[in-house]
């Protein structure tokens, strides 16, 4: 009740005639509840807070079967295409992309109307070697008008963009095929380019394009990938969650399992929409950072990166100790708002 | 001519009559039916969902943030993300994260809040609206507890008794005046309470914009303020019809301006119970001394009407308590359990009494002027009523 009309108080100094009594009663129930346990039980223990109120988190799961994907296995789920090989000798890799409107519960009791390239956010993994054709079977299930742009080198009616030809917008029910040769090596990704751009592409059209060098990385024990988003629940073109492969707190509520001493490499691609930057930091750990993938010599040993949109890069690491370790955007506010992530490292 | 034949029969009331009465009624069910099964030819389905969420109140205790609120959409609507000062976090909603039409909830946050800082949450319902609640400033919720209540005694005290005593110790001098003189003060005290009528129906109109839309707070005010202004003028008028003694009359009056005045001062209670629990005012010394210059008009207005009487010191005592003492009921309403609906209810009987003893008084004061014509008197009294409320309104504004 702010109108006080004929008493409107001063709201600076003076004698708060309650004002000690305010203070009284809190440090009463200071010690009153200093023994309390809270009553809420968080998934992952290990961020407990004890008597300091609860951590950022859902509580609760998604229904993955009706969302149709996991993000725990989008993590390892490359799709290498269907292989075969051309008359000339060279590796010809097809892909099916179909985009589909799908609701997807984004965190628990909010379903997210979007946008998918095969039902899911991010859409596949594509995965090819440097120097292989590549043909993306793409056809349009949904009721509007998109494309798949790919970062990379291709002519220019393979662009994906409005005004280059009929791949440059796939009516619904429409299709197209998008085909050229995988170059240059790295890691990449790809995107819906019609316009209203941001729309497009907040509502999920993306995934990522990985082009392994011929001669191929050096091994590593495991390799995830990992797509940073943001969702925009209520379109008004500023994200409400942050997340990890589509879902919010997805790797904080499942930790991701290592072992002490396994190499892992992740693959790390940002297409947060609305926001400037993004940024990832590894708890207790530093890694060898290697920009766009372009390189097979890192660029930096760090702990924390920051990516634009549409930047990406490749981190590997293992860890020296076992135990819970964080990994999270740090733009913190990200992180609690869902960009928060756990790896759990088994000795 | 034949009319006049046939209308005892019509009055009559029988059971035609009740058929008949039925008919229309009968029709509408058949019409409700119809538009529910049909839609009417309409095509009645909302492109998006609509929703409305009324935060009613918010509690805080050491690492709890509870939130009341309640669904006045259309709809039953379901709680689905919290998110406090730009995170997500979890919550527990009782009885039930779903809320039905115009059902009420408590959605628990275990949230580590600092004292003294701003908070900002956004509600999210599974339809992915969103509904902000501001916490300005981040104290601990007063508990009814022996030390708060004597806190909101205290406020009610200062706010209410006191000045209103203040100015009845005024009776004895003004006794001494002359009937010119009375006539004055009692067109004073209809401007004094002109200017809190107003002030209260302002203030009504200000908290009825917090009400829910559904619960119509500016028709509440309506209805509160003509039903209390009928009213108290039916009492009125029958008990000048049982005693008709003008003295008896006059103390009537009197008690009526005590009960109207006591009306607002709880609608102020409450005001200031709630603004004290959400932390929008600190009272301070100053600001306590502008309460009592101000409010010592009111003791003046009660008195009033019995000057050239001699009513007893109990009555003037009760009289006195009328008035203020509902300022410290006020505050612990106000300060426990702040509800606009509640408020409004309040402000809008008192702006119905105030208004009513306005119009007492001025039959009074034609009575008076009825035997000896001073219109100066009047005009300069009421405006000297409405100035010195005024006046010393700058003090607390």
């Amino acid at each position: 009740m702010k109108s006080l009309s004929r008493r409107d108080f001063l709201k600076v100094g003076g004698f708060a005639v309650l004002g000690t009594a305010g203070a009284t009663t809190l440090i009463r129930k200071d010690q009153s509840h200093a023994t309390d346990q809270p009553a809420h039980v968080h998934p992952s223990h290990a961020m407990q807070q004890g008597d300091h109120g609860d951590l950022p988190g859902t509580v609760g799961e998604v229904d993955h079967e009706k969302n149709g994907f996991n993000p725990t296995d989008i993590l390892t789920d490359f799709d290498a295409g269907e292989v075969s090989t051309l008359p000339n000798g060279q590796t010809l890799r097809e892909y099916k992309i179909v985009a589909l409107n799908k609701d997807i519960e984004i965190v628990p009791g909010i379903e997210f109307p979007a946008w998918t390239y095969n039902g899911r956010i991010p859409g596949p993994t594509l995965r090819a070697t440097e120097g292989d054709r590549i043909r993306i079977h793409f056809s349009n299930g949904s009721n509007h008008p998109h494309t798949i742009h790919f970062h990379g080198f291709h002519p220019s009616e393979m662009d994906g963009v409005p005004g280059t030809g009929p791949g440059g917008l796939v009516e619904p029910g429409g299709s197209f095929t998008y085909e050229f040769d995988a170059e240059p090596f790295g890691l990449h990704l790809y995107h819906c380019h019609i316009f209203p751009l941001a729309r497009h592409i907040a509502k999920g059209l993306y995934g990522t394009f990985i082009v392994d060098p011929k001669e191929g990385r050096p091994p590593v024990d495991r390799e995830l990938v990992m797509v940073m988003n943001g969702i925009d629940v209520d379109f008004d073109d500023a994200n409400d969650f942050y997340a990890v492969n589509g879902i919010p707190f997805h790797y904080q509520n499942h930790p991701i399992q290592i072992r002490v001493g396994e190499k892992v490499r992740i693959y790390l691609v940002n297409i947060l929409e609305f926001d400037l930057i993004n940024s990832f930091h590894l708890h207790a750990n530093f890694f060898h950072y290697y920009p766009t993938g372009t390189s097979l010599t890192p660029s930096e040993f760090t702990d924390t990166i920051i990516q634009g949109q549409a930047q990406r890069g490749i981190l590997e690491f293992s860890y020296k100790y076992p135990g819970m370790y964080m990994f999270h955007a740090h733009v913190t506010e990200f992180a609690e708002l869902g960009w928060n992530g756990m790896f759990e490292v088994l000795p | 001519m034949t009319q006049t034949a046939s209308q005892p029969a019509t009055r009559r009331f029988t059971f035609q009559t009740f058929i008949l009465l039925l008919v229309p009624i009968l029709l509408l069910v058949g019409v409700i039916i119809l538009f529910l099964s049909t839609g009417g030819g309409l095509d009645l389905a909302a492109p998006v969902p609509v929703e409305n969420l009324t935060v009613e109140r918010y509690h805080l205790e050491r690492n709890s943030i509870e939130l009341h609120v309640q669904n006045t959409g259309p709809e039953e609507l379901t709680i689905a993300s919290v998110i406090i000062n730009e995170a997500v976090m979890p919550f527990t909603v009782s009885p039930s994260a779903t809320i039905p039409r115009l059902g009420r909830a408590n959605i628990h946050v275990n949230y580590a809040w600092s004292y003294g800082e701003a908070y900002g949450i956004t509600i999210f319902t599974g339809n992915a609206i969103p509904f902000a609640v501001d916490i300005p400033v981040a104290f601990e919720t007063p508990q009814p507890s022996p030390r708060t209540f004597w806190s909101f005694t205290l406020i009610g005290l200062y706010v209410g008794v006191i000045p209103i005593f203040l100015g009845i110790f005024w009776f004895p001098a003004l006794r001494q005046l002359g009937r010119r003189t009375m006539t004055f003060l009692m067109a004073a005290t209809a401007g004094l309470l002109i200017f809190l009528g107003i002030d209260t129906l302002v203030e009504a109109l200000e908290v009825a914009a917090k009400v829910p839309s559904a619960f119509q707070g500016v028709g509440l005010i309506g209805i509160g303020a003509v039903a209390t202004f009928l009213l108290l003028d039916a009492i009125s008028r029958r008990q000048t019809e049982i005693t008709g003694s003008e003295t008896e009359r006059r103390l009537a009056v009197a008690m009526m301006i005590a009960i109207g005045i006591g009306f607002h001062n709880l609608g102020e209670g409450l005001a200031i119970g709630a603004a004290y629990n959400v932390g929008e005012i600190a009272l301070g010394t100053f600001l306590v001394v502008g309460f009592i210059i101000q409010n010592i008009t009111e003791g003046l207005g009660i008195i009033a009407p019995v000057l050239r009487d001699r009513p007893s010191l109990s009555r003037l005592a009760l009289m006195g308590l009328i008035g203020g003492a509902p300022a410290i009921v006020g505050a612990w309403i106000g300060g426990y359990t702040p509800s606009p609906f509640l408020a409004v209810l309040f402000l809008a009987i008192g702006t119905g009494a105030i208004f009513e003893v306005v119009y007492e008084i001025a039959k009074l004061i034609q009575k008076d002027t009825a035997r000896q014509s001073m219109p100066m008197s009047v005009f300069s009294g009421v405006l000297t009523g409405m100035l010195l409320l005024w006046i010393t309104g700058l003090l607390i504004k």
